[in-house]
């Protein structure tokens, strides 16, 4: 690999600590999944501080509720083993909440203390011959091992190794969508619906991560793939996987059931979302309709309008691995200079994304995979970058550099509208374009639309620094 | 056995008695019991209880030895100001994996403190154990004592194995032992006054610490130390110098000044600076208690001062709020400290509870409320939701994971947590409490909330 030179540079002076992550724990990865899931209840076996913290960081990027629930684990349910909880668990949610789907995720607790979740989820059933009982799904999420991009992936798989059942050809299309803010997977959705094809959104988060004020509190989320759609998986024409990195159920379902996989990449920028709407239509068998052609061609036209603004700027993103290296590849189509790309996944696909994308588009930026915000930031120190894009844990580094941090990924605590960001698709990326360009020109244009030149800026910071100080 | 003929909301049966109405029967609802599995508790772990109480230590560093999730989910999140490092918010990690799981973790542990001192000289390097580090049995006491050796920098085991209770309130005392054990007393005050104090239980979230210091100061007491707001580890060393406690949050803190007087013969009083009347009785309490004739009278002038200051500053906020109705549900001490705050508002507190509550504070609870307050205990997502719903109090204050439960309903909401963006001790804070939480009660959007396209 081309960059290994430039990361171990980087990681010289720190080999064992991670400081400021830039990932989290499998479970996370579990419970983004399965909020897509309508009626259903997730359910951490774990102490509680996995669920809580879970929902805290959840609930404030997404400002909405966010129910999961636990098994409470304590001192001695840990030395007995897990299965009195788990078991009451079930019963608990199964009596007062009646949901269609269970889905209950391990921890680390709860994986080396070596539950076997899957006998003790039979055992309920068994228990419980004469009740109508919902679906219950045993996931594994050992907490120690990758990260919650993995966790996300392995929901979507154990949801479909459990569920899904062939009966009769469906004409409909698989997409696993991986974590994406809700106007994302909306409009994925919006796309299948232009294409005229009907799709099975594994999960779809779109209403119950962007729902409307109402009594919703109290209730079970009811938008979401249905139990229906999960068994139907078996059915549809071809699986498609937006990231490479959550395409496991689509390797089963491959393999199993003969239905055609193809693997990514995210619909994010020009060429990625060309190459979305030419598999789509292959995998159907469909002509790709005009409007499509009407809407690849306003995005061409905001990439136009924004051109002499964005090029040549450096920039640097972290986030999950499939965000980055799409991100990379369309800024890059912009004119922009990728100088530093992080993710916290330690994935070789994510690397090879990124040599692949560097030798096309002539750039070589730093990668790290695996890497965390100090890395990040290092590296950022090193080679510069004009703006910063990734979640809010980017706002101190985006602070101390003096440039703009563009918010998207997760978690978003800072600002509003975090489930509202939209990336992908065509219409998507206008959005994306317009308003990533106008944060270029707030930072770095005078309000007369003069470029603000480095001396300047600098001496505008020094301005501001004086302000401040005689204020004190 | 108190006949009760309807439960205060639908829920399950063994979670009725947890709650209760002031002036019913014993008024003390069943408490300290392990939340229903498979219910949506807003509780957390003992790791999280503990990181609470330590991580506005400013100048430290705060490892988290586990897997990332443990570090990923709570780094940067206590809302604590500091007035001089920024340490304290960075998220480390061991991050352990599968080999460490199996093969333990210690090593990791040890080259990963060496590794942090190298790069950032703390005050002090706090390693927190989690559920996994426990269960694999890893020594974190003596790899901290070896790595103190080798590096000469405190580090200081912190020994919150999250599963070890159903109450973060362990966590709380666990927090405080580390300091107790490890700090406190390893360091003596180079000049000593009669009227050395330490505030205890002040986190300075938000900077509320800031808003009655200046106070304490104007009173002639001398602040060895915060524990922990905005403070520095050698500090705190110094603490067992102090003439007086003064203890802001009592569910946290209680349990330290208690040891403290057991093993430095340091006597604690309770503070509340929240509210104008709190704020003056317990600056008060203070000059009474160091009983200086001078200082008494330089503490009425400042109580003067300060009330005339505010006094009108409020007027057109208690007006709006004059009547409204306000439900608590909190980690603890706020389910007391605020009942009067919000009474001098003209509001009254028709709900009371907390998420940790151990029978003192259900009693202090008690004391604090009006017959008619409905008290609750550890309640679920899907309690709080009904209790809401059926009340339907003009003001939740509750924390992040609460919020959105509240505002769905359209209930205002005030967060009075890590996420607060005023601060609201002492007299000052009592008008930016009363003006955030006009904001949230008097916004006009809450009357279109109950409204209808179709207008039934």
């Amino acid at each position: 690999m081309h960059h290994d030179k430039r990361m171990t540079e980087m990681h010289h002076d720190k080999k064992f600590s991670v400081v400021n992550p830039s990932k989290m724990c499998q479970p996370m990865g579990a419970v983004q999944a399965l909020l897509g899931l309508k009626n259903s209840m997730p359910l951490i076996h774990g102490s509680q501080g996995c669920s809580t913290y879970m929902r805290f960081q959840l609930t404030r990027h997404f400002r909405e509720p966010i129910e999961v629930a636990s098994t409470s684990m304590n001192e001695k349910t840990v030395i007995y083993g897990g299965e009195y909880n788990l078991m009451k668990a079930l019963k608990n949610i199964t009596e007062k909440q009646s949901p269609s789907i269970i889905a209950v995720a391990s921890s680390c607790l709860t994986e080396t203390i070596g539950d076997d979740m899957a006998g003790i989820i039979r055992k309920f059933e068994d228990a419980n011959p004469d009740k109508e009982l919902p679906v219950i799904v045993s996931i594994s999420t050992p907490s120690y091992t990758e990260s919650h991009v993995e966790g996300y992936n392995g929901t979507i798989k154990a949801l479909v190794e459990n569920l899904a059942a062939p009966t009769v050809p469906n004409g409909k299309v698989n997409i696993i969508t991986g974590f994406l803010s809700p106007a994302d997977v909306g409009e994925v959705k919006e796309i299948l619906n232009d294409l005229n094809l009907e799709g099975i959104i594994l999960t779809d988060t779109s209403e119950n991560l962007d729902a409307p004020l109402s009594e919703s509190a109290l209730n079970l989320y009811d938008g979401g793939t249905t139990v229906e759609q999960l068994e139907d998986t078996a059915n549809s024409l071809g699986t498609i996987a937006l990231s490479k990195h959550v395409n496991s159920a689509g390797e089963f379902l491959e393999k199993k059931f003969g239905v055609k996989l193809v693997s990514g990449p995210l619909p994010l920028g020009l060429e990625n979302t060309d190459s979305f709407i030419r598999s789509a239509c292959k995998l159907a068998d469909l002509e790709i309709p005009e409007s499509m052609d009407r809407d690849r061609g306003r995005l061409m036209d905001a990439m136009v309008d924004a051109h002499s603004y964005n090029y040549h700027r450096k920039v640097a993103i972290f986030g999950d691995p499939d965000f980055v290296s799409s991100m990379t590849l369309f800024t890059s189509e912009m004119g922009m200079i990728p100088t530093v790309v992080c993710t916290g996944a330690k994935s070789k696909r994510f690397t090879e994304d990124i040599e692949t994308i560097s030798k096309e588009k002539g750039c070589s930026p730093v990668t790290l995979a695996g890497g965390d915000l100090y890395d990040m930031h290092k590296a950022i120190k090193k080679v510069g970058t004009d703006i910063l894009i990734g979640n809010s844990y980017g706002a101190s580094i985006a602070d101390e550099e003096n440039i703009p941090l563009f918010r998207a990924g997760f978690p978003i605590f800072d600002r509003l509208g975090a489930q509202r960001i939209s990336t992908l698709g065509y219409r998507g990326g206008i959005d994306f374009v317009d308003r990533l360009t106008n944060t270029i020109l707030d930072f770095y244009y005078d309000e007369a639309g003069y470029e603000i030149v480095e001396e300047e800026l600098e001496e505008t910071l020094i301005d501001h620094q004086k302000f401040a100080e005689e204020e004190i | 056995m108190e006949p009760k003929l309807e439960p205060i909301v639908e829920t399950f049966k063994s979670r009725e008695k947890h709650m209760c109405v002031k002036g019913e029967g014993l008024s003390i609802p069943v408490c300290d019991k392990a939340s229903l599995p498979g219910t949506v508790t807003q509780r957390t772990c003992v790791y999280g209880g503990a990181r609470i109480v330590l991580m506005p230590i400013t100048d430290s560093i705060h490892l988290v030895h586990g897997p990332i999730g443990c570090a990923a989910c709570t780094w940067d999140i206590r809302g604590s100001k500091s007035s001089r490092e920024d340490l304290y918010k960075k998220g480390c990690s061991t991050d352990l994996g599968e080999k460490d799981i199996i093969f333990g973790g210690e090593k990791k542990l040890f080259e990963t403190v060496i590794e942090l001192r190298k790069l950032y000289n703390p005050g002090a390097i706090f390693v927190y154990a989690t559920c996994v580090a426990g269960v694999i049995g890893d020594d974190i006491k003596a790899v901290c004592k070896k790595t103190e050796e080798v590096t000469g920098c405190r580090v200081i085991p912190v020994q919150s194995e999250g599963f070890q209770d159903h109450n973060k309130t362990k966590g709380h005392w666990i927090g405080c032992d580390a300091l107790l054990d490890y700090v406190i007393g390893t360091r003596e005050p180079e000049k000593t006054t009669p009227f050395d104090i330490n505030v205890v239980g002040e986190f300075n979230v938000a900077g509320d610490f800031w808003g009655f210091k200046p106070l304490l100061e104007e009173v002639g007491v001398n602040i060895i130390s915060t524990i922990t707001g905005d403070s520095h580890v050698d500090e705190i060393a110094q603490a067992h110098r102090a003439r007086l406690n003064i203890v802001q949050c009592q569910k946290s803190s209680n349990y330290l000044a208690k040891k403290m007087e057991k093993r430095y013969g340091i006597p604690s009083i309770k503070v509340n600076f929240f509210g104008l009347e709190q704020t003056v009785n317990s600056l008060r309490e203070i000059a009474d208690f160091f009983g200086d004739p001078e200082m008494i009278e330089r503490t009425e002038k400042i109580i003067e001062s300060g009330l005339a200051e505010v006094e009108h500053k409020t007027d057109e906020y208690r007006e709006r709020l004059q009547g409204k109705t306000v439900a608590l549900y909190v980690g603890g001490n706020k389910a007391w400290s605020l009942v009067r705050a919000f009474e001098e508002l003209g509001m009254g507190v028709m709900m009371s509870g907390t998420k940790n509550g151990i029978r003192e504070d259900y009693e202090r609870i008690k004391e604090a409320v009006r017959d008619g307050t409905i008290i609750v205990d550890d309640a679920n997502s899907t309690e709080l939701a009904r209790l809401l719903k059926k009340y339907r109090p003009n003001l939740l204050i509750s924390g992040a994971k609460e919020k959105y439960i509240a505002l769905k309903l359209g209930v205002p909401f005030c967060d009075f947590n890590h996420d607060r963006i005023s601060a609201f001790a002492g007299f000052n804070g009592f008008v930016s409490f009363a003006k955030e939480v006009d904001a949230s009660v008097s916004s006009p959007i809450f009357d279109l909330t109950s409204t209808s396209l179709r207008g039934d």
